[in-house]
């Protein structure tokens, strides 16, 4: 391959961004058989993650994997945007799911900037690879929106934090995406008062083959088990897996943020491209089908330009804040605009149909509704807007 | 391309500018002071920044110049003059807004202020072989729309007479005209939408209620929350359409800019209620003035409907703006 590192900091380095893309996509057309779903979807989860690891892997061994990774963990270097790229043109094309391939954006980088370097070195190319699979052990039953709740408790064993070479977790996690498909589970627990809020907070990096560990898969309202609980009975943890500091948990957490508002939607974004266009290809062509797929049109492109600007900053100030909760309330929006466009065009598809196509957009439209609690619900993100970009002060 | 925190700059010291003249004079002339700030240099230099930075302030002064004659006159190659206006397509629409019969023209459309006076240059035929002709003043029948924004200075204009002159005109040409229109009167929009939001947003920390500012209510909060994510998207349609510019990103960020103003009305004349309700707020003008510029060039609804008929007739949905 050509194309190796480039300093893609900034919008003089979109040409070389273009270059890639054009590379990128000549050798996903090359590889289209290799690559491709081994059948036409619907996909179960079984399937549909089997196929992410599958592509991650050839990706991998071809060398595109590691392209905007720093080669302190085994990648070649380069502006993040190279990963934003590769997600979305696996999206565009159907390769992966983008939600569950964008999760290498809120998990390697926590263990690139919070683990041992060692460590990080040594897991983060399985991750890439395809060879483990991550999952993340925020929320809890009582801890959603409200994550600075959470609950599950950290002791260090002997009972000393500074000199404890162990800690011993026991608790409750829930909405562990893929956590019955991982290997390792990036875990916020509680090591101070119950309540010390966000003051006390520790992340640790679990296996979870661990003795202690029980995983439970959810039945979504798709019928799908994407989602699990995840019990912690006095599960022993390594001190040397802290990532962060002892009681800096909520730093680890909101690391993230900039990672899941920025590559991880525009992955999204170009997913539900992809999804508009077969809409297109099934919708009847009269005037309220022009109406409602232009609609549908008019607020994924916006969302685009938006997010698109959003990587930019991020890419020239290596930062993002309370911005991204507008990017969030767009992403959620589209999302489910697109799919009510599908119900509404596709008579019947959604709610009668036995096809599989129709399984598809079916679970998908489920899902869909979704996408305006997880990551933070539609209300927090709006609170967030209120307090943070238009000063309106507390609201208590 | 100038950068954004320099237009930033550019757009404060127009509406200083323009906020100056009219508080000193209601009735300032705003032409005046855009030609003093040197608006046709820079039009003809950098069109896609004089256009963000020129309509932007004249949205949030809610001011009103003949400005858009001579984006429409320079993007088809005519040297922008007070002399001469450009007759807009009807409201709502954007077909060219004349037609040539037996060596006649006949023509009905909307016009600014300038078109009272001066010639008028009228777009006749189909986008896709149009023609033009500058029509003598005398051909023009024309008079103040009042409408529901009498402020707005645009007027309703009838032409009809001999199409001696007329040419052929690149249709490249008029869809470029067409597309930096688009974005003119979207970043008027996006203007006012922001001043909309700010009166809104002011009004909420002032009026006290059940002994505390209504701003602490959570569904007065997310009402402006939702108002600022409409901004925020119009916002960056109209960046796309600078840094991709296109017929298509341009007629988007005008869809956007429809819809944005829908929201942002609604929400703000929720807040602001009572006092939003009178004519001595100033709110009612932004609103009346964002009515009147979502029927130019098209409305959202129209423009919606325009874009998914091309969807659906080449089945695919093109993705127009990258990385």
């Amino acid at each position: 391959m050509a194309f190796s590192k480039t300093g893609l900091s900034d919008s003089r380095a979109a040409s070389g961004l273009a270059e890639y893309r054009g590379e990128l996509q000549a050798w996903l057309d090359a590889k289209r058989a290799e690559l491709a779903p081994r059948h036409d979807p619907p996909w179960t989860l079984d399937e549909r993650v089997a196929q992410m690891q599958r592509v991650k892997s050839i990706l991998f061994d071809a060398g595109w994997m590691q392209l905007g990774w720093p080669e302190r963990v085994g990648g070649r270097g380069g502006s993040p945007m190279l990963r934003t790229e590769l997600g979305a043109a696996l999206a565009a094309r159907d390769l992966a799911d983008p939600g569950l391939f964008s999760l290498i954006e809120v998990l390697a980088p926590t263990l690139i900037d919070f683990a041992r370097p060692e460590l990080a070195a040594e897991v983060v190319p399985r991750l890439l690879s395809g060879t483990e699979l991550w999952c993340q052990g925020f929320s809890e039953p009582d801890s959603g929106s409200d994550l600075a709740s959470l609950r599950c408790r950290a002791v260090p064993d002997g009972g000393d934090a500074r000199a404890a070479s162990a800690w011993v977790i026991d608790g409750q996690k829930v909405w562990t995406s893929l956590a019955q498909y991982s290997d390792r589970c990036v875990l916020l627990t509680r090591t101070g008062p119950l309540d010390s809020r966000h003051r006390g907070i520790t992340a640790f990096f679990v296996d979870m083959d661990a003795p202690g560990i029980t995983v439970r898969p959810l039945e979504m309202i798709n019928g799908e088990r994407e989602f699990a609980e995840v019990f912690f009975d006095g599960v022993v943890v390594p001190a040397d897996r802290m990532l962060g500091e002892l009681n800096g948990g909520w730093a680890v957490a909101m690391s993230i943020l900039p990672y899941e508002r920025s590559s991880c939607f525009w992955q999204k974004v170009a997913f539900l491209y992809q999804r508009l266009g077969r809409l297109v290809e099934l919708a009847p062509s009269d005037d309220r089908a022009a109406e409602v797929v232009g609609n549908a049109y008019l607020q994924l492109h916006a969302l685009r330009a938006r997010s698109r600007a959003t990587q930019h900053r991020l890419a020239e100030t290596g930062t993002l804040g309370a911005e991204t909760s507008i990017d969030k309330v767009l992403v959620a929006t589209a999302e489910q605009a697109t799919y009510d466009a599908v119900r509404r065009l596709l008579s019947g598809m959604v709610e009668m149909d036995d096809s599989a196509a129709a399984e598809m957009w079916r679970s998908e439209y489920l899902y869909s509704r979704a996408a305006t609690i997880y990551g933070g619900t539609a209300e927090v993100q709006r609170n967030i807007i209120a307090r943070r970009l238009l000063g309106l002060g507390s609201d208590e | 391309m100038i950068d954004a925190d320099e237009r930033a700059l550019m757009e404060k010291s127009v509406h200083a500018a323009i906020a100056d003249a009219r508080s000193a004079d209601e009735h300032a002339d705003v032409d005046a002071v855009l030609a003093r700030l040197g608006w046709r240099e820079m039009l003809a230099d950098q069109p896609g920044d004089a256009i963000a930075v020129v309509f932007s302030a004249l949205g949030a002064t809610n001011a009103m110049a003949t400005a858009l004659d001579d984006v429409l006159l320079s993007a088809l190659g005519w040297e922008p003059s007070a002399g001469l206006a450009v007759l807009l397509p009807r409201f709502a629409g954007w077909e060219p807004p004349g037609r040539i019969e037996a060596g006649a023209v006949r023509a009905q459309g909307l016009a600014t202020a300038r078109a009272g006076a001066g010639d008028v240059l009228v777009m006749c035929g189909a986008p896709s072989e149009p023609w033009s002709v500058a029509m003598p003043a005398a051909s023009a029948e024309s008079r103040p729309l009042r409408g529901i924004d009498s402020e707005a200075g645009l007027r309703s204009v009838r032409v009809q007479g001999s199409a001696q002159g007329a040419a052929r005109v690149d249709p490249e040409a008029w869809s470029a005209a067409l597309a930096l229109g688009r974005r003119a009167v979207a970043h008027q929009i996006a203007g006012a939408s922001r001043a909309m939001l700010d009166l809104a947003c002011a009004h909420a920390k002032e009026r006290v209620q059940f002994g505390r500012p209504i701003a602490r209510f959570q569904a007065v909060r997310h009402r402006l929350a939702e108002a600022l994510v409409a901004v925020e998207a119009l916002d960056a349609a109209l960046a796309a359409a600078r840094e991709t510019p296109g017929p298509e990103t341009a007629a988007l960020a005008k869809a956007v800019a429809g819809r944005t103003a829908r929201a942002v009305t609604a929400h703000c004349q929720q807040v602001l209620a009572g006092i939003g309700f009178t004519a001595e707020h100033p709110f009612h003008r932004f609103l009346k003035r964002t009515f009147v510029l979502e029927g130019l060039f098209g409305s959202a609804d129209e423009i919606a409907v325009d874009v998914g008929r091309r969807l659906l007739a080449t089945r695919r949905v093109p993705t127009l703006i990258e990385l």
